[in-house]
């Protein structure tokens, strides 16, 4: 029986990672009390927040998400001390998420490429970074449920797959999606100088309705909103887990994850928006806040029993955290390329990432962002001073003769890359997320001599006049690392299924049990190792 | 190649798009309260408010919404002193000039006030903003001109202008005129 304070299964999050692991037990017939820190929005009021914001302020992620008080998320207004996340190192862990029902997918781009099986094995194969505790073959058919359960498009034409080595042992629900004229140039473009750019395996409905949802239609608005629900989000799957009996608190922050005796968890703690405290007890408890908020919340948690934080044995919450440390090349060229037909992300270059190079410097991604770029162009025509019919033309050139590829690197899990409580509080008086973080040599590297030097090849290949570097890293906002997989409970935090070594009935999935991530975006691993994880759960719940 | 003449899909943008704008309407209200200038207390008044649209027009070669232009000028109101006198000012260049066409005149308001104040006018009416700041008037989204010079072509993000994995189509060259609008 659900109550709105206890249940078999108690899942903190309602974002991609907790929704699947809600259905699955569920489905299994356990009760589902699900805690969400955020509030419950329409799309229409999204959608609406996005197209009233100003153009110069449309490219910040969040800007359609105001973050609640008691549930403060990072937002492009905020800087310094008053940000809520606060950084030391020489780079920033400039993520972006969402603390509204349905978490982060909100406004993801849906990109979904799976990890290699080499990627699992850097260390044996390279002699770098950490292994994953298993192989391809064991994650493979979670990658298929994934597929399925987003509804996940994609080729079928095998030579136009990801991962080319692995075995696929089922199909994509969906056909992948056509390439805008812009793509279509630059997989010509970059055909010439011998790489492959290949479809993107995307959670976006591709010529057809899936899960209920209707096919894309080219609205070029997955990021920050989908405003009719083609690509895939958490919030989607909301209503349904309503009927199937899940009972979803929001606006209720969780901040506390209790031991008892046996040092199994017992009870979570949550504040709702008038700072008011709430205990909710239950047989199994969920940790899915993301790679962030999860090591955060389990540092916040720690007790007698467990003095460096819960599950924290090991000394690893709250390092290795990882991304995808990002460059990108803004070209000019003189031919128009015209983005901004269909979705924003459509296709890639994924075999930059693999080689036996990676045992000196990383490996990249690359791929053409397919944003109308009206907003990027518009501003700088008109710094012209140009009228009239000049100043029409120049928008236009500007606006089919411009492009961004970013290259997206594969960083190794270093310890020192830490997450660790600030003594900066935010409005409930909980302390917020401080991340030291430096991309390190392993990225640098590649930036020097492989990445940067490929992207400027493409850059002159696709004729371009100009070209701008971006001068740093940026963030990719895929969070890993943080509560390490590993099956030494010396140096890892969760077991293969993603149970905390320590706490035999707390589960952490998603990004930050991730050992290696790779170049290419991640969630789709996220909730792979989350069914995995649902699978044991509902095993677990057997015995119980 | 223009909209019109083109695009068999346009149609199903409109529709598309009426139907999103209605569900938003009702959840919005606040939000579309603050861009609708009737409920709003410092409007500019209807001769200002004309005078600004003259201006407009002089300045900009195409059809503009009077709704976005009242918007425009109830902020150009508060941000602007000299708002009235440097209407009549640079009205009375284009007409000294018999001005068909912004180009016939525009080199002519001088430098300063006028010209900086020539130059937000058609930065609010293409970016749809008083500026490219966070704290920025909206105006208009959809309705922002720069939009309308490759409306053949790229999508407004959120307004789609194909239809399911309809949008294979060839890369439109620079020679191709910029729509009508
Ligand atoms: C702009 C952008 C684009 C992206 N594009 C891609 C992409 O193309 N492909 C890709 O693979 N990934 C992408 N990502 C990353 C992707 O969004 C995340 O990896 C994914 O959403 C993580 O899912 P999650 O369920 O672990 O966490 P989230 O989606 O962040 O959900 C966590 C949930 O937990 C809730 N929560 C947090 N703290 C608490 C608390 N203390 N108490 C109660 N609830 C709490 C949050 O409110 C939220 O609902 C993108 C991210 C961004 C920002
Ligand atoms: S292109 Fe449009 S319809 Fe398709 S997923 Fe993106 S926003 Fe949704």
């Amino acid at each position: 029986m659900v109550t709105k304070n206890s249940a078999d299964v108690v899942i903190v999050g309602t974002g991609v990672v907790g929704v699947v692991i809600a259905e699955q037990l569920l489905d299994a017939g356990h009760s589902v009390l699900m805690v969400e820190a955020g509030p419950r929005v329409s799309r229409a009021e999204v959608v609406e927040n996005w197209r009233n914001a100003p153009l110069g302020v449309k490219g910040d992620t969040s800007v359609a998400y105001p973050p609640r008080p008691w549930a403060p998320h990072p937002t492009g207004a905020e800087k310094g001390d008053d940000a809520y996340l606060q950084f030391t190192g020489p780079d920033a862990y400039d993520q972006t998420f969402i603390r509204y029902a349905g978490g982060s997918t909100w406004h993801w781009a849906g990109t979904s490429w799976r990890l290699t099986p080499e990627d699992m094995r850097i260390n044996s194969l390279y002699g770098v970074g950490r292994d994953w505790a298993f192989d391809y073959d064991t994650l493979e058919p979670y990658y298929v449920r994934t597929e399925h359960k987003l509804g996940i498009c994609g080729p079928s034409d095998r030579t136009k797959q990801w991962p080319q080595t692995g075995d696929r042992s089922a199909p994509y629900p969906m056909p992948d999606l056509p390439f805008s004229p812009g793509e279509v140039r630059f997989t010509e473009v970059v055909k010439t100088l011998g790489y492959n750019n290949i479809p993107v395996s995307q959670a976006r409905n591709s010529g057809m309705p899936y899960d209920g949802r209707p096919a894309c239609c080219a609205n070029n608005n997955c990021v920050p909103v989908c405003p009719v629900a083609a690509k895939y989000d958490a919030e989607t799957a909301l209503h349904r887990l309503e009927k199937k009996g899940a009972t979803i608190l929001v606006d209720a922050v969780v901040y506390k994850v209790e031991t008892n005796a046996q040092n199994k968890i017992e009870a979570v703690s949550y504040y709702d928006q008038h700072k008011e405290s709430h205990r909710i007890t239950g047989k199994l408890f969920v940790l899915a806040c993301n790679g962030l908020e999860n090591p955060k919340l389990l540092l916040m948690s720690k007790d007698d029993r467990n003095p460096n934080g819960v599950a924290n044995s090991s000394d690893q919450v709250g390092r290795n955290m990882m991304d995808h440390p990002a460059r990108s090349f803004t070209v000019t060229t003189k031919d128009p390329y015209w983005s901004g037909i269909g979705p924003v992300v459509n296709s890639g270059i994924m075999e930059t990432s693999q080689g036996a190079f990676r045992s000196e410097h990383a490996g990249a991604y690359f791929r053409y962002n397919n944003f109308a770029r009206n907003r990027f162009v518009t501003f700088a025509a008109l710094k012209k001073g140009l009228v009239g019919k000049a100043l029409d033309e120049e928008i236009r050139r500007m606006t089919a003769c411009t492009a961004d590829i970013v290259a997206a690197h594969e960083i190794l899990a270093d310890p020192n890359n830490r997450l660790t409580l600030s003594d900066k509080k935010d409005w409930l008086g909980l302390p917020k997320p401080s991340i030291h973080y430096d991309v390190g040599d392993y990225v640098r590297k590649c930036w020097e001599v492989y990445s940067q030097p490929i992207g400027k090849k493409i850059a002159e290949a696709m004729g371009a006049t100009d070209v701008k570097i971006s001068p740093k890293f940026n963030n990719s906002k895929h969070i890993m690392g943080g509560t390490i997989m590993g099956k030494d409970a010396g140096n890892s935090v969760v077991d293969v299924d993603c149970r905390a070594h320590d706490h035999e009935n707390l589960f952490i999935p998603g990004g930050g049990a991730m050992a290696a991530g790779a170049c290419g975006n991640s969630t789709i691993t996220m909730v792979a190792l989350a069914i995995k994880a649902g699978d044991a759960m509902v095993e677990q719940m057997r015995g119980a | 190649m223009t909209k019109q003449s083109n695009d068999p899909n346009g149609k199903l943008m409109m529709s598309r798009r009426g139907m999103l704008l209605s569900g938003a309407t009702l959840l919005a209200g606040s939000l579309a309260a603050s861009l609708c200038p009737s409920l709003s207390l410092a409007a500019a008044d209807a001769g200002a408010q004309s005078r600004f649209m003259q201006l407009s027009n002089l300045l900009i070669n195409h059809q503009l919404n009077p709704d976005v232009g009242n918007r425009i000028a109830e902020a150009a109101t508060g941000q602007y002193k000299n708002f009235a006198g440097m209407l009549d000012a640079i009205i009375a260049i284009a007409e000294k000039k018999n001005a068909a066409q912004v180009e016939d005149f525009f080199a002519d308001i001088p430098e300063g006030e006028l010209k900086d104040f020539a130059n937000w006018v058609i930065f609010a009416w293409y970016s749809g903003c008083s500026s490219d700041k966070r704290d920025a008037k909206v105006f208009t989204y959809e309705e922002a001109l720069t939009f309308k010079t490759t409306s053949d072509v790229v999508t407004i993000p959120s307004y789609g202008i194909s239809g399911p994995n309809l949008w294979t189509r060839p890369n439109v060259p620079l020679s191709v005129p910029v729509p009508r609008f």
